[in-house]
């Protein structure tokens, strides 16, 4: 695993500079013919993978465009566009590819039950499927659990301690992966799962805006919202202001989102909250409105909640500095929580109740004072 | 040489005022800082450094490096900047080198001779001055949000220590002063590369901490290993394996981040449990995330057993271990916790205690009345912000009852138990309309009241809504309809679900499409079925080493010695005697002992 990230990253710098301008601005050119017209500090930009990642004007039209009814057909404008660039087999324009993975699996999974046309969205998920596959060589990821009673470079005592009792526990991250042409159904979560693997090795590179989206469509796939578990003093103005007006407008408040009435199913869509509908329907056309409230919750196996666990850890702990994306990671961290339970899936409840616990905690993990502070700073007495 | 005064032994009522007058106290002299300052202010730092060095009998360096902790500490980051500009830090690390390195080499841990130290201490005090002279630069730049600048000033720090002190200090001889900055720095200069967004940077500064010996108290390296364990679970950057020169051999050596991270939280761990540090909770919730990812809960329950009591409730504590246990399938030393934590005494109403409980109870028969028991405790306690759970506890107090009519003694009773558990899962369904899983029980439940129209409907109502995506809604269906004896519609979804799979998880509907097709008379096509699921299962069995998928497959494997029996009781069935005995031979080979198998070859 490791050495195969190396690889990763530094073919991303290896790239030769011109070769990678020039075959962005044929992208972009492409992009063109479909989504008209482009943002001028797109076609006019100085680093063109850059900017294909990285402008906001260009991620909002491309999401929007991902979240119309039929936009996962097979005769799709746009996938082919995404499909086609990520086969360019040129890794700055590949990230641009799956920066917009949370929204094309988000969608996709929700609609798979809806049988609705979805090659479009399956081609791109199998072309990232099989990239990590022969990345891979259809190898497992696997994780040595380690045993202290083992010396290792991290123990005190550098003596080597020979213990040939090789009872560590070895541990199955990713299975081994199989060539797939289709997407079966009872291969969908674990294709799903393997793209998110391939999204998390480029996490680090992504822009704030893909990760939030991710975050978002967690909470829509618990179909279920977490707002029980918010803690009564991380309470800030926001979210306070958010259950006003949940209590204003729900009269049934709680209780009907959370199902207990009959009409659930039109309602609350698996109970999504209100901050998360309106974040998805903001990006939305009112016509997307009925059809993205009745996609949601979907089966979650381990194979796909495990990777997508791992790429909210990241969200909610990586070394980014945003307040929006990290509440967006503690609101899917409360739903996929509450999910669990009512799954009561023991490995899924320890997996989310850590990370939830994880997020509840002071945000500043720094203790006081600081310790990188001289001791002496406040003192008066200054000596040599 | 200088002395050091500690600021306790001054008496503050010579302070006019302790906050606004602050003072300098060096070699027995000592002065006021706003003489200095005022001159400082005016931008003259060569007359401010000559007061100092009047005042105080300082050399050039020392009246810079006190200037600029000065202008530090009064919060004046530029002017402390311009102050540490003036002194040429890397001449003086550049002089203080040969000095040292005349030194006999020596371990750090060695006492060196005492002829030795005076010449020492003199010169560990000047690179003392300097590198804290340093830090500081690198905390002003850091203070300024130039990150970038400051970690290779940092950098620096750590650098010079490396080069002056090539052989280590020993121990004894270590100033504290000089202690002090370095261990800072060591901490500081990963989270300096963190802020600049130099990821790989970050990494090796942290590697470096905590590889080489920079003599930190235990606080300090527990904050830089918790520090590396996060980053290395959380930024989504690979680390890379450590390099080959701290590799020692038959050491453990972490290959990956998420290794890398276990093993430093376990060390944390293992460090509260001897009380050399104290107890940060949030290295016991970073491990439970990153050990559940991997799937080796049991790790996690050894873990949480080599706890302190008194350190966690001891409720939170069983229950965690419960799931811990369950997870890794260890359902009854899950249910033994569970039944300490919700007994009467400790928390008797702990919602998910109980639905986990009653989920354990349901999956056996002789259990079920006590988690029939537990499942009321936990709809009666849905209430409140637990009320969304009450749909939870309605779906597992049906299982219980489904499980427990299996062994009722009378037919009145079972009766009465099975309609209790379809009355609750149907009323569950008003809570969990939108849970396919709960759907698919109810068609199992009503399966098993030979209620196949309503069993049906549920199967077909499931694969719906999990878009087929779930092996065991295809199975059911299939089940449902040869129970109903539409064979060739059963075939028909057996094919279908065979499409919707990959190879390797084909086995058993291909077992169950061969036993379709002798339920259809068509022994022929049976046996080609037999064939094949034979090649597939003794290819699967060669192709996959000892990484096998386990999770998913693993109940429902079809074993080779399964269709060898298959096969032989479809010949016997032919009265192809010869071939019959084939296959019974082959699958004694597997088994030895076998019912079955002796009892096909009864038959025979």
């Amino acid at each position: 695993m490791s050495i195969h990230h190396h690889t990763r990253d530094s073919s991303i710098i290896e790239f030769s500079k011109s070769d990678s301008d020039e075959k962005a601005r044929s992208v972009i050119e492409s992009l063109s013919l479909i989504l008209d017209p482009l943002p001028p500090s797109l076609t006019s930009s100085e680093n063109p993978a850059f900017s294909l990642l990285h402008d906001p004007q260009l991620a909002k039209t491309i999401s929007w465009h991902l979240r119309q009814p039929d936009s996962g057909a097979g005769d799709n404008n746009l996938c082919r566009w995404l499909y086609d660039t990520f086969q360019s087999s040129d890794p700055n324009l590949q990230i641009v590819v799956l920066r917009f993975l949370p929204i094309i699996a988000g969608i996709y999974l929700s609609r798979a039950v809806l049988r609705k046309p979805l090659a479009g969205f399956e081609a791109i998920l199998l072309a990232l499927y099989a990239h990590e596959t022969t990345f891979r060589g259809g190898q497992p990821i696997t994780v040595n659990v380690p045993d202290l009673s083992h010396s290792s470079l991290y123990h005190e005592t550098r003596a080597a301690v020979k213990n040939n009792s090789t009872n560590l526990n070895l541990a199955i991250l990713s299975p081994s992966l199989e060539p797939h042409g289709t997407v079966r159904s009872t291969k969908r979560a674990r294709i799903v799962g393997v793209a998110l693997e391939l999204y998390y090795s480029r996490i680090s590179l992504m822009p704030i805006s893909s990760k939030i989206e991710f975050c978002e469509f967690c909470v829509i796939w618990a179909g279920l919202n977490g707002d029980m578990f918010k803690e009564d003093e991380n309470h800030d103005e926001k979210e306070i202001k958010e259950e006003e007006e949940e209590e204003e407008g729900g009269s049934s408040s709680k209780v009907l989102s959370e199902g207990t009435s009959e009409d659930v199913g039109e309602e609350g869509s698996g109970g999504t909250s209100t901050s998360v509908e309106n974040v998805v329907l903001n990006n939305s056309s009112s016509v997307e409105e009925n059809c993205e409230k009745k996609e949601g919750r979907i089966p979650l196996p381990w194979e796909l909640l495990q990777p997508a666990l791992r790429v909210l850890g990241h969200c909610l702990m990586g070394p980014m500095e945003s307040k929006e994306l990290k509440e967006a990671a503690r609101a899917a961290c409360r739903s996929l929580y509450a999910r669990a339970l009512h799954d009561v899936n023991s490995q899924a409840i320890l997996a989310t109740g850590s990370l939830l616990k994880i997020g509840n905690m002071p945000k500043n993990s720094t203790p006081e004072p600081d310790p990188t502070e001289i001791s002496d700073f406040n003192n008066p007495i200054i000596t040599l | 040489m200088l002395k050091m005064l500690k600021s306790q032994s001054r008496e503050s009522s010579e302070l006019e005022n302790d906050m606004e007058v602050r003072e300098v106290h060096v070699n027995g002299l000592s002065m006021k800082t706003s003489e200095v300052e005022a001159k400082l202010d005016e931008g003259n730092i060569q007359e401010a450094e000559s007061s100092l060095r009047e005042g105080l009998s300082l050399n050039f360096e020392e009246a810079r490096a006190l200037l600029g902790r000065l202008e530090y500490q009064r919060g004046n980051l530029e002017g402390a900047l311009r102050v540490f500009d003036g002194i040429d830090l890397q001449a003086a690390i550049h002089r203080l080198q040969p000095s040292l390195s005349e030194k006999p080499p020596s371990s750090s841990r060695r006492r060196s001779s005492r002829g030795g130290e005076s010449v020492h201490a003199v010169s560990q005090h000047a690179a003392s001055l300097v590198l804290e002279a340093i830090y500081l630069k690198a905390k002003s730049l850091q203070k300024l949000g130039r990150v970038a600048e400051a970690a290779q000033e940092c950098k620096s720090v750590l650098d010079a220590v490396e080069r002056i002190f090539n052989n280590g200090i020993p121990d004894v001889l270590v100033d504290n002063k000089l202690q002090e900055t370095v261990s800072k720095a060591v901490e500081l200069l990963p989270e300096l590369w963190k802020q600049a967004g130099c990821y790989q940077e970050a990494m090796a500064a942290y590697r470096r901490a905590l590889l080489s010996q920079w003599n930190l108290d235990n606080e300090c390296c527990a904050r830089v290993q918790k520090g590396f364990a996060l980053y290395l679970l959380y930024s989504g950057v690979e680390a890379g394996a450590p390099s080959l020169a701290v590799q020692i051999d038959g050491s453990y050596v972490p290959r990956n981040n998420l290794e890398e991270a276990i093993l430093l939280l376990m060390i944390l761990l293992r460090k509260f449990y001897l009380g050399k540090t104290k107890w940060d909770p949030s290295v016991m919730e970073h491990f439970a995330f990153a050990i559940s990812l991997c799937g080796q809960t049991s790790v996690l329950a050894r873990q949480l057993e080599e706890v302190l009591p008194g350190v966690l409730h001891r409720c939170d504590r069983w229950n965690t271990l419960a799931l811990s246990y369950s997870a890794a399938g260890q359902n009854k030393a899950a249910l033994n916790l569970l039944r300490k934590s919700l007994h009467k005494h400790e928390k008797p109403n702990d919602l998910p205690a109980l639905l986990l409980a009653a989920k354990i109870c349901s999956e056996d028969s002789l259990l079920a009345s006590e988690g029939v028991e537990y499942a009321r405790r936990a709809i009666t306690n849905a209430q409140g912000m637990d009320e969304h759970l009450k749909g939870v506890g309605l779906r597992m107090l049906g299982l219980c009852l489904g499980k427990q009519a299996k062994i009722s003694s009378s037919d009145l009773e079972r009766s009465y138990l099975l309609s209790e558990a379809l009355k609750s899962l149907d009323e569950a369904i008003v809570y969990e309309r939108d849970n396919p899983d709960l759907i698919f029980e109810l068609g199992i439940q009503y399966a098993e009241q030979r209620n196949s129209n309503a069993a049906l409907r549920c199967a077909k109502q499931f694969i719906d809504a999990t878009g087929g995506s779930i092996l065991k809604g295809w199975r059911l269906l299939a089940l449902v309809l040869s129970a109903q004896q539409r064979y060739s519609e059963a075939e028909v979804v057996t094919e279908a679900a065979i499409d919707e799979t990959a190879k390797w998880e084909q086995e058993p509907l291909i077992r169950m499409k061969a036993k379709l097709k002798i339920s259809q008379s068509l022994p022929m096509e049976a046996g080609e079925t037999y064939r094949f699921l034979l090649a597939l299962v003794q290819a699967q069995r060669k192709s996959f080493g000892p990484l096998r998928n386990i999770s998913q497959i693993e109940d429902d494997k079809v074993s080779e010695f399964e269709v060898w029996q298959g096969l032989a009781n479809l010949y016997s069935s032919l009265s192809h005697w010869r071939d019959a005995e084939i296959c019974l031979e082959k699958a004694r080979a597997l088994k030895q002992y076998s019912a079955t198998t002796l009892h096909t070859e009864g038959k025979i």
